[in-house]
C-alpha cells in the first residue's frame, strides 16, 4: 500500500483550522431565494489528544491543507438553490449526503463533484459521508446545516417559538482503534469503545489545564459552542450526534425548551434540564431561553454555568481526565 | 461571581490530584434560611447485594457530621424535601485534607456560586453554604459535582423533592380552573447501575490523566432506590413498592440516576405524567412505559381500578448497543 503523508495537527493547529469564521449566528432573512455555493475539501490528518495519543481523522475542510472537524456549519433559506462542490483529496471514495435533500453518490478518489439541490422545508440537518458507514462519519466527515423558513430570522419552523440567535452543538465520540483501522484501509473488527468525546470537534480543558481558556483548543471557550447572552437572548441550539453513544444533554441555569426530536416537531414544548439525544445522527432542537436563573436567592442576572452531557463517561478523555470531554459553558453577561 | 481563577492544581498541588479548586468562601448575599440541610461526607457505606457481596459506596451524611470513614451515610443519601418558595441552605462540610466534594442540586437553577460545579466555582474544602430558593414543584436530586463521573456513580446522590405550597399530598396546585393534582401514596423509583470495578478507586482517580477506565461503565449490579433490584429485594418494600386501594392515587417519582439509558414499564398499570424535570407538562401524558436518559425525572400518577399485583420493571440499556444490561423490579399492590 502506498504510504500517505498525513497532515499532522497539534490540537491548536487543528482547531484553528476548524473554527473558521462561524460563531454565534444571526440570520438575515431574504425576500427572495438565492443561490448558495460552498466548496468542501475532504482531507485527513492526525490529531494529538490531551493524553498524547495520535488519532486519525477526516474532515469536510475549508482548504486542502485544513482539517475541519466537524465541517463548517452553514445556514440557508427555504427555496434557496444550494450548490456544493466536494473535492475529494483522498485515495478512498467518499460522499456528501443530507437526508431528504441531496445525495452526491460516490465521489471517486482524487475527483471533484458538484451537487445542487433546492433547500426544502425548514429545520436542522446533518451532512455526512454515507459511505463505509458508520466509519467515515465517525472519523469526522460530518457537519451541520440549517434551513430557515422563508423570510424568517427567528423561527425554527413557521410558527415555532422564536429566538434571537442560533448555534450548532455537534457531538461525537471516538474510538481510536476504529479511526486508525480506517486510516489503514481496514474495517474495524473490535467492539466500539469510545475514549474521546467532543463538542464541535473540541473537548473541555478545565482551568489550569494546557490550552484552557484558548478558544481554539478549549470547548468551554470555543465561540461556536459556548452560549453567551444577556437576559432574554433566547438561543436556538441545533444539537446533533455524529457518534455512537446515546447522550443526555444537560444545561444548568435554565431548562431548555424542547422543540424537536430527530426532525419531528414535538406536539408540546416541554421544559427540560435533560433531553435525550439519540446516537448515529440523532438530533434535537432546543431553545436556551436565557431567563433569570429561577431558583437563585438573592436573584442574579449574570454568572457562568455549564452545559454537559450527563452520560458522564462522555466527560472524560482516555479513561480519566474528567472535564476533558463533551462540555461547554453558558455565560450570562 | 463566576469563573474561578485558580490554576486547578494542574499537574500537582495535591499529589496525585489534578484540576480541583479547593475553597470555602463566605456565601454571597446570605440571609436567614427557612430550611437548613446539613451534609457531611461518608466514603465507606457498605451495600450488600443479593449475591452476598458487599460493595463500597460513598455518600452524604445527614446532619453534617461524619469523619468520612463510616460516618453514618446512607445510599442513597438522605432526601431533601421542601415547599416551593422557601429559602434553603445546604451546609456542606468536607474534610478537604482528605478529599474534595460539592453538592449540585440537579435541576435547581440558582446562582453559580450555589450551583456546586467545581471547575466554575470551587470544590468545597471545609464548610460552605449553598443558598437557593426552589420555585418549581417536582422531583429533583442532588449529587456531587467533583470528578462527577466517579462520584455520582459511587452513590453520592439523594432525592430532592420540591412540594407545592400545599405540601406533601399535592403534586400540582390548582390553577386556571384546573383542580389540584393530589395523591394518597408515594413511591420512589430511583434506578441506577453499579460497575463494581469502579468501587475501589480513590476519590481523585483519573484526574491527572491516568487511564482508570472511566470511559466505560460495565455494570454488574442494578439497584432501585438503594436496593439490589435484580431479584425480589425491592418487592413489598415501601417506599420503593407501594400498596394502594382502588380509589386511591399513587404518585411514583421516577429518577434515572444511572448513566446508561433506561426503559421502565408499569406492569399493566396506566399512569399519567404531570411533571418531568420539575416542570409541568403543557398536556399531561398517559403512559404505560417510559424511556429515560441519565438524570431525567418523571412524576407519574396512577389511579388503579383493578385489584392485583403489578410488577414494575426497569431495564438498563447499553448506551451504545441498546442491549439490556440488567433489570430492576418492584411491585405495586392494589387492594379492593
Amino acid at each position: 500500500m502506498e504510504r500517505r503523508n498525513f497532515l499532522k495537527f497539534s490540537m491548536a493547529g487543528f482547531a484553528r483550522a476548524a473554527i473558521g469564521s462561524s460563531t454565534v449566528m444571526v440570520f438575515a432573512p431574504r425576500a427572495h431565494a438565492a443561490t448558495i455555493s460552498k466548496t468542501f475539501y475532504i482531507t485527513e490528518g492526525i490529531v494529538t489528544q490531551i493524553t498524547g495519543e495520535d488519532v486519525y481523522y477526516m474532515g469536510y475542510s475549508s482548504s486542502t491543507t485544513a482539517l475541519n472537524i466537524p465541517g463548517e456549519s452553514f445556514i440557508v433559506q427555504e427555496g434557496d438553490t444550494v450548490d456544493i462542490t466536494i473535492v475529494n483529496t483522498l485515495q478512498t471514495p467518499h460522499s456528501f449526503v443530507i437526508d431528504g435533500q441531496v445525495d452526491s453518490g460516490v465521489i471517486d478518489p482524487g475527483t471533484t463533484k458538484t451537487v445542487s439541490f433546492t433547500a426544502t422545508g425548514s429545520g436542522s440537518f446533518m451532512y455526512y459521508d454515507k459511505l463505509n458507514a458508520p466509519y467515515n462519519r465517525l472519523c469526522g466527515l460530518h457537519g451541520g446545516m440549517a434551513i430557515m423558513p422563508s423570510g424568517s430570522s427567528n423561527e425554527l419552523y413557521p410558527g415555532s417559538l422564536t429566538f434571537v440567535q442560533q448555534q450548532f452543538w455537534i457531538f461525537n465520540d471516538i474510538d481510536p482503534v476504529w479511526n486508525n483501522a480506517v486510516q489503514n484501509g481496514q474495517t474495524p473488527t473490535t467492539p466500539f469503545i469510545p475514549r474521546y468525546f467532543t463538542l464541535n470537534g473540541l473537548a473541555g480543558r478545565p482551568p489550569g489545564a494546557p490550552g484552557s481558556h484558548d478558544p481554539n483548543i478549549d470547548s468551554i471557550y470555543d465561540p461556536r459552542s459556548a452560549l453567551h447572552g444577556h437576559i432574554g437572548d433566547r438561543t436556538l441550539v441545533r444539537v446533533m450526534n455524529a457518534g455512537m453513544c446515546q447522550q443526555a444533554v444537560h444545561t444548568h441555569a435554565n431548562h431548555m425548551e424542547w422543540l424537536t426530536s430527530n426532525g419531528e416537531i414535538r406536539p408540546d414544548v416541554w421544559k427540560k434540564d435533560i433531553i435525550p439525544l439519540d446516537a448515529n445522527g440523532g438530533q434535537i432542537d432546543v431553545i436556551f431561553p436565557f431567563e433569570t436563573p429561577p431558583d437563585a436567592w438573592p436573584p442574579v442576572t449574570t454568572g457562568v454555568f455549564p452545559m454537559h452531557l450527563h452520560t458522564e463517561m462522555s466527560q472524560t478523555a482516555g479513561g480519566g481526565f474528567y472535564m476533558f470531554g463533551s462540555m461547554t459553558d453558558i455565560y450570562y453577561e | 461571581m463566576g469563573r474561578n481563577n485558580n490554576d486547578g492544581g494542574g499537574g500537582g498541588g495535591m499529589g496525585s490530584t489534578c484540576y480541583v479548586y479547593p475553597a470555602a468562601p463566605a456565601t454571597p448575599g446570605i440571609v436567614t434560611p427557612d430550611v437548613v440541610f446539613n451534609r457531611g461526607i461518608d466514603m465507606q457505606i457498605p451495600l450488600t447485594m443479593d449475591d452476598g457481596r458487599t460493595i463500597n459506596m460513598w455518600g452524604f451524611t445527614d446532619g453534617g457530621g461524619g469523619g468520612g470513614m463510616g460516618g453514618g451515610g446512607t445510599f442513597p443519601s438522605a432526601p431533601m424535601r421542601i415547599n416551593a418558595g422557601t429559602i434553603c441552605h445546604t451546609v456542606l462540610t468536607v474534610q478537604g485534607n482528605m478529599w474534595l466534594h460539592t453538592i449540585h442540586h440537579h435541576g435547581i437553577e440558582p446562582a453559580d456560586h450555589a450551583d456546586g460545579v467545581g471547575h466554575i466555582t470551587w470544590d468545597v474544602d471545609g464548610t460552605y453554604t449553598y443558598q437557593w430558593r426552589p420555585m418549581h414543584p417536582g422531583t429533583y436530586f442532588y449529587h456531587c459535582h467533583t470528578n462527577t463521573v466517579l462520584h455520582a456513580e459511587m452513590g453520592m446522590y439523594g432525592a430532592l423533592i420540591v412540594d407545592p405550597p400545599e405540601g406533601p399530598g399535592t403534586l400540582v396546585s390548582p390553577s386556571g380552573g384546573n383542580p389540584a393534582v393530589t395523591y394518597d401514596v408515594e413511591a420512589f423509583w430511583v434506578v441506577d447501575e453499579i460497575d463494581s470495578a469502579w468501587h475501589t478507586l480513590p476519590w481523585d482517580a483519573g484526574t491527572c490523566g491516568d487511564d482508570v477506565g472511566l470511559n466505560t461503565l460495565n455494570p454488574d449490579y442494578f439497584v432501585i432506590t438503594g436496593v439490589d433490584g435484580s431479584g425480589n429485594s425491592a418487592m413489598n418494600l415501601a417506599p420503593i413498592s407501594a400498596t394502594v386501594q382502588v380509589g386511591q392515587k399513587l404518585l411514583a417519582r421516577y429518577i434515572c440516576a444511572g448513566y446508561h439509558p433506561q426503559h421502565i414499564r408499569f406492569g399493566g398499570l396506566e399512569g399519567t405524567v404531570y411533571i418531568s424535570d420539575g416542570r409541568e407538562l403543557p398536556t399531561p401524558m398517559v403512559a404505560t412505559e417510559l424511556k429515560a436518559v441519565s438524570a431525567e425525572r418523571y412524576d407519574v400518577i396512577f389511579e388503579p381500578t383493578t385489584p392485583g399485583e403489578y410488577i414494575i420493571e426497569c431495564d438498563v440499556l447499553d448506551w451504545i448497543t441498546q442491549e439490556v444490561l440488567g433489570t430492576v423490579r418492584t411491585n405495586v399492590i392494589v387492594t379492593a
